[in-house]
């Protein structure tokens, strides 16, 4: 079953990414890919994640499917204009790539080339409009196409961002210009995320929360100072800290876990995606600990 | 306004190595509110260049630098001075800088600043860039504040997930163009407006350069002769 009729079907959705490298040595890349066949329903492939430069995530995406793993291809609007948009997605149409999820991308300033000439002749919204448009046949200046896409198009939301109203105006604009399925910046506090999804039913689109595992105290520090839009509750900084270096990580698994699971029992939202950036090993435990597997 | 940054000495004097004598043009608009081309200016540079064992034959402040035939008109009871100087040295934007070159056909010229946007003045000397010169006003869309400008992204429809406490990604000395807009149209009762509007996207065809414009009613073919 696709990534779209499983999603369709009612069932508890669990997608995790694969970072592409820096380099042309993808060994571990494809043991990370193996190590997730089966086990996950689509693996996001980034898109020159925090504006580093790596493999292109339509080649990495065509790589999943070669392994049996279904991608969602993540797009973001700042190294291509619009014509460039619209060719890869019809080059990722041709590769069978099914699913892309459209963004805005992270400024080229938070990247390793500094001095690059940031694109953003769209941002998130109209490219979601410009998928639903080539699905419909025609590209962004109206021509018609011999053949036309066939995407599920998602697109991703901040529920705790801050200030939050314009972010939920975003949300509803993302949602009118076609967006099906969302996957949220990483949430922490459960109950609040809860109000969010109250929200956020009231739209005919699946929401996968996002689950990013906090290592250590240090790290839910870092991330309540710099990261935006994520805030790790105190009594879960506390319960790291409690755990002691050791077992910092394995308690930061089983937050995780027990988040999944509770997400998945009270019916809070329509699965999880999984981030774990550079512990990809580590997410079947997450999801083996969640009674997901 | 034009805004323009003084060159370093170092990296002026580097251009200017094989020239001896300088004539100096300022301007009054931009330039001299910037303090890159009023007659302190002037006189810092003439100062300079003495210092550097150079000849400044005269100087003067134009009234719009970038106006090539007025410049052109106001440099006449120069004349002395500029055939005395071997080189011209324009104390405004890029735009005056070129204005001098159309004069001034067989002598080299030479800016003596950067030119970094169109801004403006927040307190005296501070300057902040607020439009883009896009050729598509979309500030009637946005609560009047330009998010093409604003928004390092120049992004058209909400802040994207890099905003932190209403700060940008790119720098917390930025305040998010999205949330301002946001704020103010809230504050303006338009908040549905907000919501409803969905830019599409830019059409830059309207800002390929070089960009023409003629204001003025068409000449009859005989007239122009």
């Amino acid at each position: 079953m696709s990534f779209k009729d499983i999603l369709n079907s009612g069932k508890f959705v669990v997608t995790a990414e694969v970072g592409p490298p820096k380099g042309t040595d993808i060994k571990e890349m494809i043991h990370h890919i193996e190590l997730l066949k089966g086990k996950v329903d689509a693996l996001n492939v980034t898109d020159n994640q925090s504006a580093v430069m790596r493999i292109c995530s339509m080649a990495v995406c065509r790589i999943c499917l070669d392994h049996g793993v279904e991608p969602i291809l993540q797009m973001t609007c700042r190294d291509r204009n619009r014509i460039g948009l619209q060719s890869d997605l019809l080059g990722a149409s041709i590769l069978n790539i099914k699913n892309v999820l459209c963004m805005t991308g992270d400024h080229v300033l938070a990247g390793d080339h500094k001095q690059a000439k940031p694109v953003y002749d769209l941002e998130s919204v109209q490219l979601l409009g410009v998928v639903n448009s080539l699905n419909n046949g025609k590209d962004m200046s109206g021509n018609e196409m011999k053949g036309s896409t066939d995407f599920f198009q998602g697109a991703v939301v901040t529920p705790e961002a801050n200030p939050l109203e314009p972010q939920l105006i975003k949300f509803e604009k993302k949602v009118r210009a076609g967006a099906r399925f969302f996957q949220t910046q990483a949430i922490y506090d459960i109950n609040k995320f809860k109000e969010f999804m109250q929200y956020a039913r009231k739209f005919p689109v699946k929401v996968l929360a996002g689950i990013v595992v906090l290592k250590s105290a240090g790290m839910a520090n870092f991330i309540n100072n710099n990261v935006p839009g994520i805030r790790v509750p105190i009594e879960l900084i506390d319960e790291l800290k409690a755990a002691g270096k050791e077992k910092a990580l394995d308690t930061g698994l089983n937050i995780a876990a027990r988040h999944i699971k509770q997400l998945k029992e009270e019916n809070i939202c329509d699965g999880v995606h999984i981030m774990a950036i550079g512990m990809e090993d580590k997410v079947p435990v997450i999801m083996e600990r969640a009674g997901l597997l | 306004m034009i805004i323009t940054k003084k060159r370093e000495v170092q990296e002026l004097m580097e251009n200017i190595k094989n020239y001896k004598s300088f004539f100096l043009i300022g301007c009054s608009e931009c330039a001299s509110l910037c303090g890159t081309g009023n007659q302190e200016a002037i006189d810092a540079l003439t100062e300079a260049l003495k210092a550097e064992g150079k000849d400044v034959t005269g100087g003067f402040v134009a009234k719009t630098g970038c106006q090539v035939l007025g410049t052109k008109v106001e440099l006449k009871p120069f004349k002395e001075a500029l055939d005395k100087s071997d080189c011209i040295l324009v104390m405004s934007c890029g735009a005056g800088t070129q204005a001098a070159v159309e004069i001034f056909e067989d002598k080299p010229v030479y800016p003596t600043n950067d030119s970094l946007f169109l801004g403006n003045m927040t307190r005296f000397q501070m300057f902040d860039e607020r439009c883009s010169l896009c050729g598509k006003c979309i500030l009637d869309k946005t609560g009047g504040i330009c998010p093409v400008t604003a928004c390092p992204k120049g992004i058209l429809n909400g802040p994207c997930g890099g905003c932190k406490d209403g700060k940008c990604e790119v720098s917390p000395d930025i305040k998010c163009a999205w949330v301002r807009i946001y704020e103010r149209m809230k504050k303006l009762d338009k908040l549905q407006e907000f919501c409803d509007t969905v830019l599409e996207a830019k059409d830059w065809s309207q800002n390929i350069k070089p960009r023409t414009l003629a204001t003025r009613p068409e000449k009859k073919e005989e007239e122009k002769k």
